[in-house]
């Protein structure tokens, strides 16, 4: 349909002076996007920009069409709202409610009818598992059947977008693989476009079709993981026969940098600008060694942050 | 029948209408009050509050009863003659017969019990969000702070209008019905105004009051010695002032519950004279009083809700 998920414009929002977010511009499509970057990297503040909490010092944005608006337009900040189902990294649990109660509130209090709300808070406790637990109150819940009836408190109203603030925080690993894999099932069969905001990197390499890098207020790196990943011209992997000791002697002399030397002869390299291919056979040669396999390599999802990050 | 279920249990669509967040405020308001009646412990100050109002109901009764049944008789108590006048002289002290103070000193009452439940019931209602840190539940929904204080409120006046004003508009359909209704009706009508006004004054100040103190203190234990503080050790301090070293009336503003008193009996049109202790500020500056804490409170809880919060 030619709609966009994100369609932000040069987003930028100040804290008085200090520039939280400068200039952002995304357009995404729909589906499930990473949101990725370091503490102080403006993942918060673009989140409460696209919930509609906090109006953008400058720029535009859209969500599936409808504009971003803080609560100085009530109408459209209620729209806004009704569009995303939001799972807050916090506890927000209420104690001395059931599940089904906890749900149901929730469905309510995005503007379903009484009915509607506790029919549809059953069924979202059954597909997400926890059809047996609904009646009990949820502080009794384990770590993993709470992030569950979080998700489930967001996922009520059957929003278009979801938005993910920390999902797998404190789960222990099966807890988490199970619930990045109801976060995919969602995006690729039901229809949602999911933002998750998180630092884990694995999480977003599992779920996500497509990752926003953000640092110091601004969008260090932006696209599918194979994408990014795939824009070193620098890297490369190599396979030597010969001796690798010499061999990683002559590299580093010629300030090449070692990445990782896997088994003996395998060597993932980062080499200096205006370095070219035939050096490395010039190398083997004069180390007594032949160049048995020269290729272009990817570098990392963490690699990558890292090394945005740090510039 | 197989797949039937298995559909069922797969993930499905929703095409409804969404209401208005006023909808989503009556829905706080119906969670807080169930919450707060779910707790077994204040079943026995729901038992107190029933108790209080079957005396004044019952004694308002037994008030016609003896002049109507005993109008022209001399009662004898252990042998010894009583005039009915002296006897009806004793219960009209306590205000049982269908006056402003009958429904001044119900709600009186009533007020105090309602005091106490609500000191206890704030951090079920209130205090937990903070505590706990459900506000991003709340507030992350597409629903206003106002509208979550005003679901907030509206529970905590759901449970101060079942105790106060509810019994005295019981009470004074009793009185009625007691009465020549026809007259009785229309002649107190100002009364019927005042016990809804004393249960709006009463509503409006303690859910603000306890709203903001919950939010401030959190918890339970700091939120008794709170209220303790604001409703009995005030009063205390301002019946000294006033009545034991004997300074201005105005002191007795410190004591809220008495100001919440004033402003009830005005609303009941009851007679100033009348008033006990005697020494009191005037009308206007109890309402000032309350208005202005009514105001700090507000101010209070708009500084200290903020949406933006919910995201860390």
């Amino acid at each position: 349909m030619g709609q966009r998920f994100l369609d932000l414009r040069d987003l930028s929002h100040y804290y008085g002076a200090f520039p939280a977010l400068q200039g952002v511009t995304l357009q995404l499509p729909p589906g499930r996007v990473g949101l990725l970057g370091p503490n102080g990297a403006g993942k918060s503040t673009l989140l409460k920009i696209l919930m509609g909490l906090i109006p953008p010092s400058s720029g535009t944005g859209w969500v599936f069409d409808v504009p971003l608006a803080d609560d100085r337009d009530p109408a459209a900040n209620r729209r806004l709202r009704q569009l995303i189902g939001f799972m807050p990294e916090a506890d927000a649990l209420i104690p001395g409610l059931t599940g089904l109660e906890y749900v149901a509130l929730a469905g309510e209090l995005y503007g379903m009818p009484r009915a509607q709300a506790q029919r549809r808070a059953h069924e979202v406790l059954g597909f997400l598992g926890l059809e047996e637990a609904r009646y009990r109150p949820v502080e009794g819940y384990s770590l993993g059947m709470k992030q569950r009836v979080k998700l489930a408190q967001a996922l009520v109203h059957d929003p278009v977008v979801l938005l993910l603030d920390e999902p797998t925080s404190g789960l222990d690993p099966a807890g988490r693989d199970a619930f990045l894999r109801l976060i995919e099932e969602l995006g690729r069969d039901h229809g949602k476009s999911v933002l998750l905001s998180t630092h884990l990197l694995a999480d977003v390499q599992a779920v996500c079709e497509y990752v926003v890098i953000l640092a110091g207020g601004r969008v260090r790196g932006e696209g599918t993981v194979s994408q990014l990943c795939a824009r070193r011209h620098d890297r490369f992997r190599i396979r030597y026969q010969g001796d690798p000791q010499r061999f990683r002697q002559a590299l580093q002399a010629k300030q090449i940098r070692l990445l990782e030397e896997a088994d003996a002869g395998e060597f993932r390299v980062a080499v200096p600008d205006n370095w070219t291919n035939r050096r490395f056979f010039e190398l083997a040669l004069a180390t007594g060694g032949v160049i048995r396999c020269l290729v272009q390599d990817d570098e990392t999802l963490e690699e990558l942050f890292l090394r945005l990050i740090g510039n | 029948m197989a797949m039937i279920s298995e559909q069922l249990l797969r993930y499905r669509t929703w095409h409804g209408q969404f209401q208005q967040p006023i909808y989503a405020s009556l829905a706080l308001a119906r969670v807080s009050l169930r919450m707060m009646l779910r707790r077994k412990l204040f079943w026995g100050l729901y038992a107190l509050a029933l108790m209080v109002f079957f005396f004044f109901f019952y004694g308002q009764y037994l008030v016609v009863w003896i002049q109507q049944q005993t109008a022209s008789q001399t009662i004898f108590l252990g042998g010894i003659p009583v005039k009915l006048e002296n006897l009806t002289k004793f219960l009209d002290r306590l205000h049982l017969n269908g006056t402003a103070h009958t429904y001044g000193n119900l709600i009186w009452f009533q007020g105090y019990i309602s005091t106490v439940i609500l000191a206890l019931a704030g951090s079920i209602v209130i205090g937990n969000d903070f505590h706990y840190r459900s506000l991003p539940f709340y507030l992350s929904k597409p629903i206003s702070r106002w509208h979550y204080l005003l679901g907030k409120c509206l529970g905590i006046a759901l449970v101060v209008n079942l105790l106060t004003t509810l019994p005295a508009l019981l009470l004074f359909l009793q009185a009625g019905l007691l009465y020549d209704w026809k007259s009785y009706y229309f002649t107190h009508l100002r009364q019927l105004v005042g016990i809804l006004g004393y249960g709006a004054i009463l509503t409006i100040s303690l859910s603000l009051l306890l709203t903001a103190t919950a939010i401030w203190v959190k918890r339970t234990i700091p939120l008794i010695m709170v209220w303790t503080g604001l409703f009995v050790l005030c009063r205390m301090l301002a019946g000294f002032l006033v009545d034991g070293q004997q300074l201005s009336p105005r002191w007795r503003l410190i004591d809220l519950w008495n100001n919440y008193y004033l402003l009830g009996l005005w609303c009941l049109d009851a007679d100033r004279e009348s008033i006990r202790p005697a020494a009191q500020p005037e009308f206007a500056e109890a309402l000032l009083t309350v208005t202005i804490v009514a105001m700090i409170c507000l101010g209070y809880l708009r500084q200290r809700i903020q949406a933006v919060e919910i995201i860390g």
